[in-house]
Order: structure tokens, then C-alpha cells, then sequence
């Protein structure tokens, strides 16, 4: 008797429901201090970029460094988006990192499980040369490769950007794996007793269950994309195919660096990336359904 | 083979494939291709020579390998243990109840956000002996900063702050194993008369003795190859390849990107690569084989 | 079932997306009609890169069979990877004239001397130095179009306060300058009477101004004489050697970003330097109020044969040997180091042209104290760095003893004899 997708999700959802979860202590003023500490020092480098942006140029090197600025000016910002086709790049950017999340919520859970709960012989082979393929600088490795999308006749274009990541990239699947080792087997052996084939039990238990999780490489391979320079600026050859990690270096020249609008830049680079990490860490991190990492 | 055990292995496979088929087609091939390399003499463009075990052999006898390792095993050794410290840390204190959580854990995150050369050349700045904040909160202690960048005591110091900045990816991850220990096990804890000390350390911290391994695992394996940064603290200008003070900054990244593509040796830079790769199999290996003896799967 | 049906719709989606994506990107060019593209991928980026892409879009308008495009890639791990393949993916790119040699030794740039015979290129015009530079074995493989000197840059009022009249001519006077121009307030020094702007740079050029070689006749390195040794002796008894390497470094620690109006020497604290021709733009730009001069590069007193050392370093232009359009891209190349394109150029990054010609074009006439630099061209003694296959790691061997030196933990002769003994395993 096939089982009732809706049911054994229900039954996922009440086995998590009923482990409580560790109370979390109510704040009290240490805390407080100390999650301020923390966050000013973790911001400062940030609130230099900020303020910097705003500058004017004198401004930014007045001696001695003063945080805010006399006066404040969009112009950093303005020089910013003249100096490149800021909203194409910004559309690449967005494109090639939107496909390399793709590819890793395709593949990664999909090898991660393989690695985590199903048992076949090589499972441990698997594990280990993915996590030996992390080992070798890739230094060595840029030149053969781009070689070889060259005699395929695939530098110039995006794919060799995104297309491995549809094949899985080892520390994602190394982290899935962890993620979803301590996924409680009862549920899985009984969705198999009752018939349901491997496939079903990944997309309609595993999956939903491993949420946090997914949402945790999606956010991180985003991340990993949306500030990767070499590969974009290797693999592609006309500019209107640039990203944005490639446009500021339009503010490094000869023997300088032109600080005001590569401030404004980095600060109008970040923000997106941001936004992405607001809205995708309301999942992995509140009200995780897994045992997560143990 | 019992059908059932036949059945499991395709399952196995098949759900492995992606992976399977896109290391023989994207990894394999570059991979062997640069082990072949390290037993060739190859400048990138002309046929490589065929030299045998020379390139292993020279780098017994060439300081700046055994001086880039050294800093690299400083660098990781140091480095990666406080940054693992000081996720945790940043982890308790934001798993608390408090209002705006979210943004305080975005702030954490932030500077993983931010793009590595501009973090870096900010850095630069920040650094600097007389007018960088980082000497001017110093001396706000009344302690005069070490002259960060160009003391070669003090700059692979400054690369490990650098990387604790950088610590809010590990933080969050963190953070989610810790969301996810049983509140019943503090509250036995609890009856039992521990204080915060021992919940932390009987409870708490078993825990999250698998995400540590994780994380050891990968820090360690990304802190051997540590590039960028000293790469980008060096240069007196874009696509310079320095070592820094007395070479403090030459980790064995830099070292095997100067090889390959400055000196355009690229089979001493392939050979280089493997050695690397060894001593990070090594280590690694070790701290899988210690994980027996504390981490603490599951139940 | 289903799950099946769902997972592969969802590969299907993404591989006909990346299918796309295939077809957005690698522009063929379109042989037969319609004119030839050439692409020059270049490594200057920001205000450089635009000065470039002007001078690009007159080359254009001005004809049509070719159409130049322009890539800015300032990462040179890029031009190595395109250049390593089997068909280029640009035409025509810039470089290092010191980096020709390594380059050309390992057939990856296409000789241009063919070319030159063929349209009867004129190369007398341009600077001797710099077109030795481009050679190898004989062939050419480069051409210079822009060229860079050192000049000893002095705070015309630090020196006058300090009771000295004129820059110093010979080192001796150098010497006692710099003494009397270095101040101390208790340990701490407050002003520095040099300070090496670039030390790789700086010390190479002073090794030529104390009649040192680094390369000998027949292109083999030459760190260890006692014209380099001199060199860096004089820098290290004249400034961590008098004053402590940890004073030094403590003031030095403490320099503004070089390209910025907190550079040592714009404001006061370094009273003499060694530096390029961009500084012309540089200080005009971000220190118009500093009162400044140029002069030659001090000589031993006992060697007035060696007036007006400098160091001559380019950059260049070259065609890699995988190039698709190597006729056209020369055809371009002829019009970036014809005369009317040098001068826009060169003047918009405030370098020199690499035509001897050009030395006196009134368009430089708005950068200050230009002419100085350009003069030092026509020297004799004008010397550039032998383009040898193993250069960048004679370079990275000798900045190495440059820091030893310059941090005392060897002395000028052990450094140099150190290096001396690795040029032996060169190739």
C-alpha cells in the first residue's frame, strides 16, 4: 500500500514537533554587551567602507583619518555606476549565481544523501576522493582545466561558470552529508517498508525535512558566486558578460587605488548579497527540523 | 549479491552520479593532468619535458618551499583553531533570545560578503602603524600597535585577525547546531546541579563535537591553501607576486602561484601542488582518526 | 515515479537554460563581409582603460576594414590561459618589457620583424634602450609604447630650511644632505632624508647610477660588483644604518598610500626620493600646493662618466603567437605607436612616449617638471634591464636581498653574493 505522502510528512513534521528544543536563555545585560562588542568589531572594516563612500576625495584621505564624513556625497556612487554597465553586470551576476544555486540544490543533496543514509559498497571511496579533490591548490589545476573547456570550444560563454555546479561541488555535498547523517532512520525504513521507492523518500521526506540545510548551501554557493572573480574574468572574453566582482577593478589603476567610488561600488556589491542572506537565513536558521549537525 | 544489496549499490550509484560523472568529466581529467605535470619540466606552453623525480628533489634543497610551509602551518595552526574558537563564542552569544537576532547575525555574516581585494586593500589601511584604527584602538589601552604590515613578526599575526574577521560563516553554522541540542539534556543537566560551565561542557559542547570535525576538516584544508590575502597585502602594485617582509608572507599558495604563473614553472608549481596535498591528507587523516576520541555522534 | 518525472523536468529546464546561455556567449568573429575584429585585451583598467578605449574608437572611425575591441583583464593569469590554448581569444595585448624575454623564449609571441620589414617600419625613431629591450635572440618580439624613467624627486622647502641651495649632484653631496635633512624628535625620527619610494626599483636604479651591472654583455646576471654593492651600501649607511632599521621601519610603517595626498613625500616627511614620470600627474593631482623639483640622479663623484643614470622600464605591446588576425592586429599597432596615438596616450597616463621624436611635443608642456624626465631619455647612460627567460626570477631573488639589506640581516656583500650563487641555476 503506497503510503500517504501527506501522512508520513505529517508524521515528520509531529516527530520533530515533539523534541523539545533547548531553551533558549532570556537576554540579559552582559549579553547585551557582549553582542554589541561583537558586532562593532565585526562591523567596523564595514562602516569604514560605508562612510568612506560617502566622501569626498579629499575627505577620504584627510589626515588624521576622521570616521565620518564632512559632508555627504552620492557623487563615489555616481562615479561608481558610470564606470561600469553597472546594471548589466549586476544582471550577470545575478544570472550566473542564480544558475550555480541551482545546480547545487539539484545535485548536492542528492550526493549528500547518497553519502549519508543509503548503504552501497564505494560510499566511503566517494566521500574521501571528494574531500581529496578540496586538497590540491587550485593553482594547479586553472591552466588544465581551462584547456579543456577550450577544446570543447566553451570559454567565452557562461557555462563553464555554472555547469559544475550541477554536478555537485565537494563541500557542499560533504556539509549535506553531515546534515543529513543524523536524520532519524525510522522514518526513512518505514516509508521503504511501505513500498515507496528511494526517489519518493528523498523528494517528499528528505528534502522538506532538510530545509535549514538547503537553505544553508543555497546562501553560501550564492555567496561563493556572487564574489568569484577569477573564473568569471578567465572564462569570459567579451565584457558585456562581465560580473561585478570583475567591474571593480575598474578603481585599481597602475599605482593606485581610486578609494571614494571603489568604496561606493563594493558597498552597492554588497547589499544584493545581503538581501539574499536576510531572506535565506530565516530558514536555516530558526525552527530547524533535523537534529541538524552532530 | 542478494537482489536487495544489488538494488541498494545501483541506488547508491545513482544518486552519487552527479557527482561521479562530473568528477570524470571536469576534476579528473585537470587533476591528472597536473599530477603528470609534477614529473615534467613545463613552462605551460611548449611540450613538457619529462624529468622525473627532479622537482621533488629540488624542493628538498629550496628554502622558500620550506619557508612557505612554515608560514602556511603557522597560518593554519594558529589561525584555524581561534577562528573555531571564536565562531563558537560568537555562536552562544547570539543563541540568545534577543531582539533583532537576525540582524545581529547578519552583521556577523557581513564581511564574508564582501569581496576579498577590497576587504583586503581596506585591511591595508586599517592596518597601518600610525593612522590605522586598528593601532588607534590599541592605543586607547595605552599600548603602542605593532607595525603590522612591515614587522615580520607581526604580519602573519595580521593575517589571522583578518580571518577572524571573516569567522560568521562558521559562526552561523554554529549557530545552527547549537539551535538543535535537546532542551532536556540541559534540564537533566540542570537538576543535577551543573552550572553554566559544565552544561556547557557535558552538554553543549558533545554536541557539537561533528560540526567541529567539519569544521576543522575544511579550515584546515582552505587554510593550507591561503592565497589571497597575503597575495593582496604584498603587492606595491596589482599583479605583483612578493613574499613580504623577510618572505613572512610567502604561504605555500602564493609560492605555487609564483611558480606557475610568474616563473611560468609550471611543473615545479604541479609538484609543489601535490605536496600540498599530501601534508593536508595528513592532517587531515589525523584529526579524523583523533575524532574518535571526542566527537560524539548522535543519541 | 513522478519524483523521477519532476527531478529530470528540472535538469531538462536547466540544461536547456545553460544551452542558451551557450549560444549568449563566445562571439565568433564574422569572416567575409564587414570589417575584421580585432580584439586588444589590455591590463590597464579605471581612468587608464578609458584613455585607451579613446584612443581605440579614433582608430576605428578613422578606417574601416578593421574593427578594433577592447578588454580590459587586469589580471594577468588570464592573457596566460588564453594565451595557452589553441586559437587566441584576443589579437593584440600589453606587457612588461622586462617579461618579453621569458615570453618570447617559450613561442608564445609571435616576431614582428617580418611585419616591420615588409611596411618598412621605421624604428630608428624610437629609443635605443627600449628596443634592445624587446629583443630576443636577435628577433623582436614586442614594441614599447610607453616607456618609464627615475628622476631624484626633492621638497624644494625641506631642503632650503635645511641651508641647502641646490639638489645634490654627486652622492657625497646626496649624502650629506640626507643627513642634514633627517630629523629626529627624541627616538622617534619625524623626517627621513630618503626613503626608498619602491625599493626594487630604487635600488636597481641606484646599482646603475654607482656604475653597477646586473646584467653583463652577454645577458647573464651580474648581482655581485662593486658598482651594485656600492649602490646598496650607500643606502644603508645613509639611512637604517645611521638611524636603527627599528626607527626606521617605525616611520615608515606609519607612510600614506602612495597614490594619495598622504604619499611621504607630498607631505614633508621624505625629503628626497627616486621616482617615475607619473609623479608629474601624481603631485599635480594630489599635492598642487607642494613645492617640488627634479633632478638628475646623483653620481660618484669620482665617476663623471656616470651623469645622468637612470633606469629606462616599458611598456610594451605584443601579438600572441595563437592570435587569429595577426596582419591586422599589426595594422593596429602601427596606428598606437604612430605619433598622434603616443602622445594622446602616453600624455593621459603621464608616461613618456617611446618615440625619441616626441621628447619635446608641447602636449606634455601641462604636466610639471615633465621635460626632466623625458630629457632623461636621450642619455647615454639610460639603462634597462636585460629581457632574459628566467627575469622575474632574477626580480623576485633580488628583492629579496634588497629586504635583507634594507633590514640589516645581511650585509650588501653577502646579499648580492647570495644571489649571485643562485643565477647559477637560472635557465
Amino acid at each position: 500500500m503506497a503510503l500517504d505522502t501527506a501522512t508520513m510528512l505529517r508524521r515528520a513534521e509531529e516527530a520533530r514537533a515533539a523534541v523539545p528544543r533547548a531553551r533558549r536563555r532570556r537576554g540579559n545585560p552582559l549579553r547585551y554587551a557582549a553582542l554589541l562588542a561583537i558586532c562593532a568589531a565585526f562591523l567596523l572594516p564595514f562602516v569604514v567602507m560605508l562612510t568612506t563612500s560617502f566622501k569626498d576625495p579629499a575627505d577620504v584621505f584627510r589626515f588624521p583619518p576622521r570616521l565620518l564624513p564632512d559632508r555627504w556625497s552620492l557623487d563615489n556612487f555616481g562615479a561608481a555606476m558610470d564606470a561600469m554597465p553597472f546594471w548589466r553586470y549586476l544582471g550577470n551576476t545575478v544570472l550566473v549565481s542564480g544558475l550555480a544555486v541551482t545546480g547545487t540544490l539539484l545535485s548536492c543533496p542528492l550526493v549528500g544523501y547518497a553519502l549519508a543514509k543509503l548503504r552501497w559498497r564505494g560510499r566511503g571511496t566517494v566521500l574521501v576522493l571528494a574531500l581529496g579533490t578540496m586538497m590540491l591548490p587550485p593553482q594547479v589545476t586553472l591552466v588544465p582545466l581551462y584547456l579543456m573547456w577550450d577544446k570543447v570550444g566553451l570559454t567565452g560563454t557562461y557555462l563553464p561558470l555554472v555547469v559544475p555546479s550541477f554536478f555537485g561541488t565537494p563541500f557542499f555535498i560533504f556539509l549535506m552529508r553531515q546534515f543529513l547523517v543524523n536524520m532519524p532512520d525510522d522514518l526513512l525504513e518505514a516509508a521503504r517498508l511501505d513500498g515507496a521507492s528511494e526517489l519518493r523518500i528523498y523528494w517528499r521526506i528528505v528534502l522538506p525535512l532538510a530545509r535549514p540545510a538547503l537553505a544553508t548551501i543555497a546562501v553560501f554557493q550564492f555567496v561563493w558566486a556572487w564574489t568569484d572573480f577569477l573564473n568569471p574574468l578567465i572564462y569570459l572574453d567579451d565584457d558585456s558578460e562581465y560580473t561585478l566582482s570583475i567591474g571593480l577593478y575598474n578603481f585599481f589603476s597602475e599605482h593606485g587605488v581610486e578609494w571614494g567610488p571603489l568604496m561606493a561600488a563594493s558597498v552597492l556589491f554588497t547589499l544584493p548579497a545581503l538581501v539574499i542572506f536576510l531572506i535565506g537565513q530565516r530558514h536555516f536558521v530558526e525552527g530547524i527540523a533535523t537534529k541538524g549537525l552532530k | 549479491m542478494s537482489k536487495v544489496t544489488a538494488r541498494r549499490q545501483l541506488q547508491g550509484l545513482a544518486f552519487a552520479s552527479p557527482w561521479l560523472i562530473g568528477f570524470t568529466l571536469f576534476i579528473g581529467g585537470p587533476i591528472a593532468a597536473s599530477a603528470f605535470y609534477s614529473f615534467t619540466d613545463f613552462n605551460l606552453f611548449q611540450s613538457p619535458d619529462f624529468v622525473g623525480l627532479d622537482n621533488f628533489r629540488a624542493m628538498l634543497d629550496d628554502e622558500r618551499f620550506t619557508r612557505s610551509l612554515l608560514n602556511t602551518l603557522y597560518l593554519t595552526v594558529v589561525g584555524v583553531p581561534l577562528g573555531l574558537g571564536l565562531a563558537l563564542l560568537v555562536a552562544l552569544a547570539l543563541n540568545a533570545d534577543v531582539r533583532g537576532r537576525a540582524l545581529y547575525r547578519a552583521v556577523v555574516y557581513l564581511p564574508t560578503i564582501i569581496p576579498i581585494v577590497v576587504a583586503t586593500y581596506l585591511w591595508r589601511w586599517l592596518l597601518n602603524a600610525q593612522y590605522g584604527y586598528v593601532n588607534r584602538i590599541i592605543g586607547v589601552f595605552g599600548v603602542d600597535g605593532p607595525t603590522w604590515l612591515e614587522d615580520p613578526a607581526w604580519t602573519k599575526p595580521a593575517v589571522v585577525l583578518m580571518g577572524l574577521w571573516t569567522v560568521g560563516g562558521t559562526a552561523v553554522i554554529y549557530l545552527a547546531a547549537l539551535q538543535d541540542v535537546p532542551a532536556e539534556r540541559y534540564e537533566a543537566a540542570a537538576l543535577d546541579g551543573a552550572g553554566a560551565w559544565a552544561r556547557f561542557r557535558y552538554v553543549t559542547w558533545p554536541a557539537l563535537t561533528p560540526v567541529t570535525l567539519f569544521q576543522l576538516v575544511v579550515g584546515v584544508i582552505a587554510g593550507m591553501q591561503i592565497f589571497a590575502q597575503p597575495y593582496l597585502l604584498t603587492q606595491s602594485r596589482l599583479n605583483q607576486a612578493a613574499g613580504g617582509p623577510d618572505d613572512s608572507l610567502l604561504t605555500y599558495g602564493t609560492y605555487v602561484f609564483q611558480n606557475a604563473f610568474v616563473h611560468l614553472k609550471m611543473g615545479y608549481a604541479s609538484a609543489l601542488g601535490w605536496v600540498l596535498f599530501l601534508v593536508t591528507m595528513a592532517i587531515t587523516a589525523v584529526l579524523l582518526l583523533s575524532s574518535r576520541r571526542w566527537v560524539h555522534y548522535g543519541s | 515515479m513522478e519524483v523521477a518525472v519532476k527531478l529530470a523536468r528540472a535538469f531538462l529546464a536547466a540544461g536547456a537554460a545553460l544551452a542558451l546561455l551557450a549560444g549568449c556567449g563566445g562571439s565568433d568573429d564574422g569572416s567575409g563581409d564587414g570589417p575584421t575584429e580585432v580584439v586588444f585585451s589590455y591590463l590597464w583598467a579605471g581612468a587608464e582603460a578609458q584613455a585607451l578605449e579613446q584612443v581605440i574608437a579614433d582608430f576605428n572611425a578613422s578606417q574601416t576594414k578593421i574593427r578594433v575591441k577592447g578588454v580590459s583583464n587586469p589580471d594577468f593569469q588570464k592573457q596566460l590561459a588564453a594565451m595557452s590554448s589553441g586559437k587566441g581569444s584576443f589579437d593584440i595585448s600589453d606587457h612588461f618589457g622586462n617579461g618579453v624575454g621569458a615570453w618570447a623564449s617559450k613561442g608564445i609571441l609571435a616576431p614582428l620583424d617580418e611585419y616591420i620589414a615588409k611596411d618598412g617600419f621605421d624604428t630608428a625613431d624610437f629609443v635605443p634602450s627600449a628596443l634592445e629591450q624587446m629583443k630576443y635572440e636577435g628577433k623582436t618580439y614586442s614594441m614599447p609604447i610607453a616607456l618609464h624613467t627615475q628622476m631624484l624627486l626633492y621638497n624644494k622647502k625641506l631642503l632650503s630650511e635645511a641651508g641647502i641651495a641646490a639638489p645634490p649632484q654627486t652622492t657625497e653631496e646626496w649624502a650629506q644632505a640626507i643627513a642634514k635633512l633627517t630629523k629626529r624628535d627624541g627616538d622617534k625620527l619625524t623626517q627621513l632624508g630618503y626613503a626608498n619610494a619602491e625599493i626594487g626599483t630604487s635600488l636597481t636604479t641606484l646599482g646603475y647610477a654607482f656604475g653597477g651591472e646586473w646584467f653583463d654583455g652577454s645577458g647573464k646576471a651580474t648581482p655581485n660588483n662593486p658598482g651594485t654593492v656600492a649602490a646598496a651600501k650607500f643606502y644603508v649607511d645613509n639611512v637604517p644604518g645611521k638611524y636603527g632599521v627599528g626607527a626606521v621601519r617605525t616611520f615608515t610603517s606609519g607612510f600614506g598610500e602612495y597614490a594619495s595626498p598622504q604619499n611621504p613625500f607630498y607631505v614633508g616627511k621624505v625629503a628626497t626620493v627616486i621616482d617615475g614620470e607619473w609623479q608629474a600627474a601624481f603631485i599635480k593631482k594630489n599635492a598642487p600646493q607642494l613645492e617640488w623639483g627634479v633632478a638628475p640622479i646623483p653620481y660618484p663623484a669620482s665617476r663623471p662618466d656616470l651623469e645622468d643614470t637612470t633606469q629606462v622600464t616599458t611598456s610594451t605591446l605584443f601579438i600572441p603567437a595563437n592570435a587569429q588576425h595577426k596582419a591586422e592586429a599589426w595594422e593596429f599597432m602601427k596606428y598606437l605607436l604612430g605619433k598622434e596615438a603616443m602622445v594622446k596616450f602616453s600624455h593621459a597616463l603621464a608616461n613618456l612616449p617611446a618615440r625619441t621624436s616626441l621628447l619635446g611635443d608641447p602636449a606634455y608642456a601641462d604636466l610639471p617638471q615633465f621635460d626632466a624626465w623625458l630629457q632623461a631619455l636621450k642619455s647615454p647612460n639610460a639603462k634597462a634591464l636585460a629581457s632574459t627567460p628566467w627575469a622575474a626570477q632574477y626580480s623576485t631573488d633580488l628583492n629579496s636581498a634588497f629586504d635583507d639589506i634594507a633590514q640589516m640581516r645581511k650585509t650588501p656583500e653577502q646579499a648580492l653574493a647570495a644571489v649571485a650563487e643562485k643565477t647559477g641555476s637560472y635557465e
